[in-house]
């Protein structure tokens, strides 16, 4: 399928989107640990980022409604492996947290995220290679 | 589910592409369509029928037909 020329615009619009989330992320957690705030402006910058995350969804969403079938089907499978590996992670994470003590520092969620990214991707490697 | 849709493309001398193209799907999805690997939709499969000006079961047949 020849992508019509409003969808190579929306995928720009969604990595638009998504840099600006990380720029903002990034400017939220460097200025909740480095700037002096008060409790409410403390939640204000906590809040942030939101907004940015919320459109790049609404523009995901709107990317995958616009793909074929198959391309939907193979977004499906890679959110079903994805999520359960997701699970997995943070269930013997928490587990091992309950046997051995982990680094909060190493191991908290603000350190698993990363994982899920890499996961979906390896969700979309694995399902797009079955339909190859 | 087998078919004969890379049969009939060949019949009129069509790329991957050029189907894919016509049927505003991607080129992976005629790709697994005509490896098997991949099953279209009734509305797809209605389409790729009009598209070659054939009823459906001309092109799309199941693996193994079951008794009644």
């Amino acid at each position: 399928m020849k992508r019509p020329a409003f969808v190579d615009r929306g995928l720009l619009c969604i990595g638009l989107v998504l840099a600006a989330w990380l720029v903002s992320y990034f400017a939220a957690r460097w200025l909740l640990k480095h700037a002096a705030m008060g409790t409410w402006l403390r939640v204000a910058v906590a809040l942030f980022p939101v907004p940015f995350f919320a459109l790049f969804l609404v523009l995901f969403i709107r990317n995958i409604r616009s793909m074929d079938e198959l391309q939907r089907r193979i977004q499906l499978e890679a959110l079903a492996i994805a999520f359960p590996l997701a699970v997995l992670l943070l269930m013997t994470l928490g587990l091992l947290q309950r046997a051995i003590d982990l680094p909060f520092e190493d191991w908290s969620y603000a350190h698993v995220w990363v994982y899920l990214p890499i996961f979906y991707s390896l969700g979309i490697s694995i399902a797009a290679r079955r339909y190859r | 589910m087998k078919n004969r849709l890379k049969v009939l493309r060949a019949e009129r001398d069509w790329s991957q592409a050029v189907l894919a193209e016509r049927l505003d799907v991607s080129r992976q999805t005629v790709t697994a369509i005509e490896t098997g690997k991949y099953d279209p939709s009734l509305p797809l499969a209605f389409k790729i029928a009009r598209l070659f000006g054939k009823p459906i079961e001309e092109i799309f047949q199941p693996d193994e037909i079951g008794q009644p």
